[in-house]
């Protein structure tokens, strides 16, 4: 028990140094563009289908669940304010990252540890290319830059998904949902989102990066790597998401 | 201890000996340990100029940490390491990546990048060390090149997963070879291939020396490996360079612990 | 190579429509709050604010024009609020229209109304100050609702109180009720008093014919003098008199004697009639009724405009309908 408790510690300690280094080295040219777009590419674009998926059904299933309850407090008319708020606030965000927790961490975990059993990463240092620099800033900005558009996108599919369910059972156009969609959100509910989902971002990137170039020797590390990954991530998203709805409340009184 | 101490004079003896030669690296006493396991116990080598040199050693001996620590991969616990001339301990990343391009290393598992193709393999360490062979805006002759040298100038836009063990191999080596290093390290370099390719690999790794005149540390456990191409070897038992001399004069020895390596 | 530029095609792609949708929300969440396009402002002055806040809504004859930007307290019972308005209210909002604070909805958010009035006036000019008057809100309204039930409360506690001394017979009206012997006696003088006055009425009528026949005959003297039998006759009309007299005036003294307890306050009926303490209670009751039920009213309606319960009250109206 004790030694659990100490290993904890010892992870995020790890953790933190690791987050540092990447700071540390984030201003230092040379600066890999070019893998830094392809990393994009890789977390964004092939997610997007993932999220879209994700979101367009999280959107239909709130609607649906929540119409009856609404329409008991003969509120229905006031469904579009409901859901798009708490799509844009939270569930959009959550749900993107941790969708992405699950394809892009354990993705990185596994691909760095992979690379670290085969001494790929070692191969890289010795040809004069930091590897630090290559493999883990590229991967920890994209998923930095890519995941709030994501969540543009799936916060958008989700509306959609929602209006859809309002188009066919209560005869809500699609003009009038989204209209009272953003009369319903204001600022102090996008941009929280949107800053959080950059924090949401950068932590899938660190832990799954943390993972794999951290990974221990052998096939079973690869494994470890990618799915202590996911638990890590999907773990501190909600820590960040907790941390994020406190901080955001100082600058927007909720 | 009396025996660690004689095998460290006869080496310094032999260093003597070979004085015409210019040593390219030199290890002194070097010490690593991973928790309790001590790895290296106050180890010594000298890698001449031109020269074919064999560490053999046997799995977990410490070969691997040994190889690594030559290139900074590793920093060992306490020990001198010298590399044409400059202290890697000593050297800032600047100047340790410099000296890197003059160092080709063959990784034991081939260590290509699966996520790229044959040529963007064989141009990654290019990135770097563009200057070290001048401006360069076409890297396909080089790549060329240097898969010719490995006969593999087909393979040039296929994945590594594309490719089996020994064309890995010699993709690898043809990795190593084009910035034109001065010394190459071999891990373990007919590892898991069959005797045929490991032959192959082992009449590759000799021309491409007698080409570039290069100086080579192979460390291997495969005692056909070490006869084939050995000038000298040096045996990697406890930590400690344990004994050293030719193929024949090793394998004539009658120390258990020497006669263990080559016996079938 | 082919490859990679095909990559950063769709990556350029998705980054550019990934951005131009934040920023588009952004517009359309900043137009609302008209953070862009041209705006003036202008203020009013409420005694309360009944919780504005800023960013809520402005309405101009129920369109969203702007929404409150500032909120000054002035002093305790005056509150100024500044708001930003659309340019092109400019040309809509007359310096007679009077902004009051309302709720979108029962449990909506604070916003407030500008309400346009009758007669001529200029046009508003940017910087000027609105007047203000105070609506009933919804808060208001639930605050007066829950008078009303309280009242309503009370009102039925009395009223049970009222009846159950009633039916104890305790209270005079419950007395008058109850007591059987009081309503017999009543019955009765009533009905000696019906029968005395027919008496009465026939005495007077054999008097009248007396009377006659008096006349008819040379004098009624010396028919009384000389005929014995007239004579014998008229002293027996004379003595039905007296009783009939004697008779009448017991009956008068009985009905006085009812009149005299009646004011006496012995009576039920004057108990009833004289009691103020009961009157003055039972008026404060029915009016008290009366005012709740005006104000039940009042809340109803308002109720029925407003949309959260708009539906009910119409689904209401339809099976009226349908009834009729």
């Amino acid at each position: 028990m004790v030694e659990q408790i100490k290993q904890f510690f010892i992870q995020i300690g790890d953790l933190s140094r690791f987050a540092s280094r990447f700071f540390k080295e984030f201003y230092k040219p040379p600066f890999e563009f070019k893998e830094l777009l392809h990393q994009c590419y890789q977390m964004g674009n092939r997610s997007l289908v993932l999220v879209g998926l994700t979101g367009f059904i999280i959107g239909l299933v709130l609607t649906l669940q929540s119409r009856p309850t609404m329409i008991q407090f003969g509120a229905v008319s006031w469904m579009p304010n409901m859901v798009g708020i708490s799509i844009v606030r939270e569930i959009g965000p959550v749900i993107t990252a941790l969708i992405c927790a699950g394809r892009i961490a354990s993705g990185i975990g596994a691909e760095l540890g992979s690379m670290r059993v085969t001494e790929q990463i070692d191969a890289m240092e010795v040809s004069g290319t930091n590897p630090f620099k290559y493999l883990v800033i590229t991967r920890i900005l994209a998923t930095t830059l890519m995941l709030p558009l994501l969540v543009v996108f799936g916060d958008l599919i989700a509306l959609y998904g929602s209006a859809l369910v309002e188009n066919i059972k209560g005869q809500v156009s699609f003009q009038l949902y989204f209209n009272t969609v953003f009369n319903a959100l204001s600022f102090g509910d996008l941009v929280p989102a949107t800053v959080k989902s950059f924090f949401f971002g950068f932590v899938i990137g660190l832990v799954g990066c943390y993972k794999g170039y951290y990974s221990k020797k052998g096939t079973a590390g690869v494994g470890v790597a990618a799915n202590t990954a996911v638990v890590m991530a999907s773990l501190l998203l909600f820590v960040v998401d907790f941390i994020a709805v406190f901080v955001s409340d100082i600058f927007y009184e909720l | 201890m009396t025996n660690d101490a004689n095998t460290y004079q006869e080496t310094v003896k032999s260093l003597d000996k070979k004085e015409e030669k210019k040593a390219v690296i030199r290890i002194r006493d070097v010490r690593k340990s991973f928790g309790d396991n001590h790895v290296l116990n106050g180890f010594n080598l000298e890698l001449l100029e031109g020269e074919n040199l064999v560490v053999m050693g046997k799995s977990g001996s410490g070969k691997s940490v040994m190889i690594k620590c030559l290139v900074g991969l590793m920093l060992p616990d306490s020990g001198y390491i010298e590399v044409m001339g400059k202290e890697i301990a000593s050297l800032d990343h600047e100047t340790l990546d410099e000296l890197r391009s003059d160092i080709g290393f063959l990784f034991q598992g081939s260590a290509l990048y699966d996520s790229m193709t044959v040529r963007e393999n064989l141009e990654f360490p290019l990135r770097r060390h563009k200057e070290k062979l001048g401006k360069i805006s076409d890297t396909t002759p080089l790549v060329l090149e240097a898969l010719e040298n490995v006969g593999l100038a087909d393979a040039i836009d296929l994945m590594p997963a594309e490719l089996s063990g020994g064309m890995k191999r010699r993709v690898a080596l043809a990795r190593t070879l084009i910035l034109k290093p001065k010394i190459i390290l071999y891990d373990e370099p007919t590892s898991g291939l069959d005797p045929i390719t490991a032959k192959e690999i082992i009449e590759l790794m000799r021309t491409i020396q007698k080409k570039y005149g290069t100086s080579s540390l192979i460390i291997t456990h495969d005692v056909d490996c070490a006869r084939v191409i050995s000038e000298r070897m040096v045996l990697l038992v406890d930590g400690i360079n344990y004994a050293e001399g030719t193929y024949s004069e090793l394998s004539a020895s009658t120390d258990p612990k020497v006669e263990a390596f080559f016996k079938k | 190579m082919a490859k990679t530029q095909l990559q950063n095609l769709r990556l350029g792609i998705f980054v550019v429509l990934g951005t131009a949708l934040l920023l588009f929300a952004s517009y359309l969440i900043g137009n609302r709050q008209n953070m862009f396009g041209k705006t003036f402002e202008v203020s009013a002055v409420f005694k309360n604010a009944t919780g504005l806040q800023n960013g809520n809504n402005v309405r101009f004859s129920g369109i969203n024009v702007g929404t409150i930007n500032a909120i000054e307290m002035i002093n305790d019972t005056t509150i100024r609020v500044h708001m930003i308005i659309e340019d092109e209210m400019l040309n809509h909002i007359k310096k007679n229209a009077t902004a009051s604070i309302g709720s979108n909805g029962l449990v909506g958010s604070m916003l407030i109304n500008i309400v346009p009035q009758k007669g001529r006036s200029e046009l508003i000019k940017p910087g000027d100050e609105l007047q203000s008057s105070s609506k009933v809100g919804t808060q208001d309204m639930l605050r007066t609702l829950n008078v009303t039930n309280q009242n309503a409360a009370l009102l039925t506690a009395n009223l049970i109180e009222v009846s159950e001394s009633l039916t104890k017979g305790k209270g005079t009206l419950g007395k008058l009720l109850n007591d059987t012997t009081m309503a017999n006696d009543l019955k009765q003088t009533i009905t000696n008093l019906k029968y005395t006055s027919n008496q009465a009425n026939t005495t007077f009528s054999e008097l009248n014919k007396i009377i006659e026949s008096i006349d008819l005959k040379e004098s009624a003297v010396g028919v009384l003098l000389t005929d014995t039998v007239s004579a014998r006759k008229t002293q027996n009309i004379i003595a039905n008199l007296e009783t009939s007299s004697i008779k009448l005036e017991k009956m008068s003294q009985d009905l006085k004697e009812i009149t005299g307890g009646a004011k006496e306050g012995k009576g039920a009926i004057n108990y009833l009639s004289q009691d103020t303490t009961l009157v003055k209670q039972l008026e404060q009751t029915m009016k008290n009724i009366e005012q709740g039920t005006e104000r039940f009213n009042e809340n109803m309606e308002a109720l029925k405009h407003n949309f959260l319960t708009r539906g009910y009250f119409k689904k209401q109206a339809k099976e009226q309908k349908k009834e009729n």
